[in-house]
């Protein structure tokens, strides 16, 4: 099957013999485990299935650029040049900046930092599961949003047009009443209940703004789908958090009654909440 | 991406753009969705890469969901179409503007021969088998937009009867009607039309009124000493036209001399009957083999009452007193050589016109005569 493999990847071209483009599949299989679980010993058929699934042309190729072959840097830059450049454009918004993040990406491909002496390349990272392009697009909007980052904490801090207001006395925060500290408690246990899915759906259609068209793809269901899912999830969480506070001795009418408390006086931290892993999300769902 | 528990760490590029492209088992997008739940930052990287994912494959599927793209390329289309649609229609409008004129035309010029008066019967009678035959070509509109076109048919009839020139000469209540029309270019015989349908049926429509005003100018010569006598020029004028229409291969010389005949008709004497030159017909409307005793072609003809003079290529003038059936040779008593002869007369008042020819030679000289015979030097 290697061989077969080795053929259909065209990695001769690029003068990757079959040895070496066999420890490049052993390499990214055991990296990801061949797309089992952590602890799983994959079998042969699974790791065959597994190889199949694998973008061999694109791993290939970035590979091969990653070691410096001219050819195969002729042919990223022939396929790929065009499209990074237009993709880092549209990230960043601007033709001056997308060209720079474009250039700068190529420059980090290219391998110019050395470790060791060994010339290290974006590109050994790319272990061929999504297209090169895709992951070309998603390195550029990683690259932008972290520098983006960075240098909004670097912002003067006597600018007001950034939106910094210096800090004046803050008021001590009064003491939550006892029905907002069991509402705060409802809240928090009932988002720690939901599912990984819906927390990302909360967060990215109430936190980060987002479409349902945008939503959509990445959940890979219709935006209908997502806007069905969105009206579960909300009742679901009202419901849940009614029930919990009935668990904490109030009546259904003063539960009702709480939920109509001003989100302001509530003290939560949604981000923290949300953090949780799915894992624990899991372990709380089965507990009773 | 080493550990989703940590939120210090993040999903490497590979895992992100494998969690956009549905490439992730199970297990892993859970891991992945879990973080994304709550790392704003590792959302916004992949809505950002999905957002440019969609720019890129934009140009790509514009066209294709670019439902009008045929009304696009068919718009340029209309351009041109709605040119020679407005082209068109122009044309259809103003096509029976342009050939208004031809049924007009046509219409004066049989008028001229049918209205004309002729006493003798059977020549009558012909000519009204030739108004039959009139419509026929009134009824061509291309004949009209020439300025030569429509009276070339009928005139030919008319240059067949030598009789209604003959008859209007005879006729003061002729002359005394075209006088008092303005409109040289009219054939007195349709001026003196009593009846009032063909009066009005001659009279100049706007349509050619312009054409009429070039003839004016191509006649001034005749219009400006009509005094007296423009029955007579008139239907010289359209005998002469009926001479250039009868045989279109002389049609040239017919317009110079034209010209030459307008030049002698100013010094106050008039035409009166038929003058054919070069037309090779006999008036009786046979094609004229030369019936002449030279037996050569007949280059100029003056007719009067009974009269007939003709000139032969040679310069010969001959008489005929019964309309050509028979021929006297006149002896040469002018210079030179004589080219045309016409019939010329002077009106006095309610009297009669006394009936004369003129001959000019080579040389522009003329000489008169009153019955064809006697010429003495003008």
């Amino acid at each position: 099957m290697l061989d077969e493999l080795w053929r259909e990847s065209g990695a001769a071209c690029y003068g990757l013999e079959r040895e070496r483009f066999s420890e490049i599949l052993e390499s990214v299989g055991r990296a990801q485990n061949f797309g089992l679980a952590p602890g799983t010993k994959a079998s042969r058929q699974q790791q065959a299935s597994y190889f199949r699934s694998v973008r061999l042309a694109d791993l290939v190729l970035a590979r091969a650029c990653a070691n410096g072959h001219p050819g195969s840097w002729e042919h990223f830059l022939a396929i790929y040049r065009q499209p990074l450049t237009r993709a880092a454009i549209a990230i960043t918004g601007s033709e001056t900046l997308g060209r720079e993040l474009a250039d700068q990406l190529y420059a980090e491909l290219y391998g110019l930092m050395t470790r060791d002496g060994v010339r290290r390349s974006p590109l050994d990272s790319y272990k061929g599961r999504g297209s090169l392009m895709g992951w070309l697009r998603t390195t550029l909007a990683q690259r932008h949003v972290d520098h983006h980052r960075r240098t909004r904490r670097e912002l003067p801090l006597d600018d007001p047009a950034d939106g910094y207001e210096p800090q004046t006395a803050v008021p001590a925060p009064e003491t939550p009443s006892s029905a907002l500290l069991l509402l705060s408690r409802a809240i928090e246990a009932a988002l720690r209940q939901l599912a990984a899915e819906e927390r990302f759906l909360l967060a990215s259609y109430y936190l980060d703004e987002r479409t349902l068209l945008e939503i959509a793809p990445l959940l890979h269901v219709h935006e209908a789908t997502v806007s069905r899912k969105l009206h579960r999830v909300t009742g679901d969480l009202r419901k849940q958090i009614v029930r919990n506070l009935q668990a904490q001795g109030l009546s259904k009418p003063a539960a009702q009654e709480a939920l109509g408390a001003d989100p302001r006086d509530l003290n939560l931290n949604l981000k923290k909440i949300l953090q949780i892993t799915s894992l624990n999300a899991f372990q709380e769902k089965a507990t009773p | 991406m080493n550990s989703t528990s940590q939120l210090d760490l993040h999903p490497d590029g590979e895992s992100l753009n494998a969690f956009a492209e549905q490439a992730l088992a199970a297990p892993e997008r859970e891991q992945v969705l879990a973080h994304l739940a709550g790392c704003s930052r590792c959302r916004q990287v992949i809505f950002l890469a999905q957002q440019a994912a969609a720019d890129a494959e934009a140009p790509v599927a514009r066209p294709v969901t670019q439902t009008g793209a045929w009304f696009w390329n068919w718009r340029f289309a209309w351009v041109p179409a709605a040119a020679m649609a407005a082209a068109l229609a122009l044309v259809v409008a103003f096509h029976p503007w342009h050939t208004a004129p031809a049924p007009e035309m046509a219409k004066v010029t049989p008028q001229s021969e049918v209205a004309a008066p002729t006493p003798i019967p059977q020549e009558q009678t012909s000519a009204g088998a030739v108004h039959k035959n009139a419509p026929a070509h009134t009824a061509n509109p291309v004949a009209g937009n020439s300025l030569f076109g429509a009276p070339r048919k009928p005139s030919v009839t008319l240059e067949q009867e030598p009789a209604p020139s003959a008859a209007l000469t005879g006729e003061p209540g002729a002359t005394a009607a075209s006088s008092g029309v303005g409109n040289a270019f009219l054939p007195s015989s349709i001026k003196s039309e009593p009846q009032p349908e063909t009066a009005a049926q001659l009279q100049p429509e706007p349509a050619v009124t312009a054409w009429q005003q070039e003839q004016k100018q191509a006649t001034s010569a005749y219009s400006a000493s009509a005094n007296t006598s423009q029955v007579s020029q008139k239907s010289m004028r359209a005998e002469a036209y009926s001479a250039h229409a009868s045989r279109p291969a002389t049609a040239a010389s017919a317009g110079p001399r034209l010209a030459q005949q307008s030049q002698s008709a100013t010094g106050g004497s008039f035409d009166l009957g038929t003058q054919q030159q070069l037309t090779g017909l006999a008036p009786s409307g046979r094609v004229n083999s030369p019936k002449l005793p030279s037996g050569q072609a007949v280059v100029s003809r003056a007719t009067a009452q009974h009269l007939t003079l003709e000139i032969d290529r040679a310069g010969a003038l001959f008489l005929s007193g019964d309309s050509g059936e028979h021929w006297q040779p006149v002896p040469q008593q002018w210079t030179g050589r004589a080219i045309e002869v016409r019939a010329k007369t002077s009106l006095s008042g309610n009297t009669a016109p006394e009936m004369k020819f003129e001959l000019k030679n080579e040389t522009g000289s003329t000489w008169a005569s009153a019955d064809g015979m006697t010429w003495t030097a003008q």
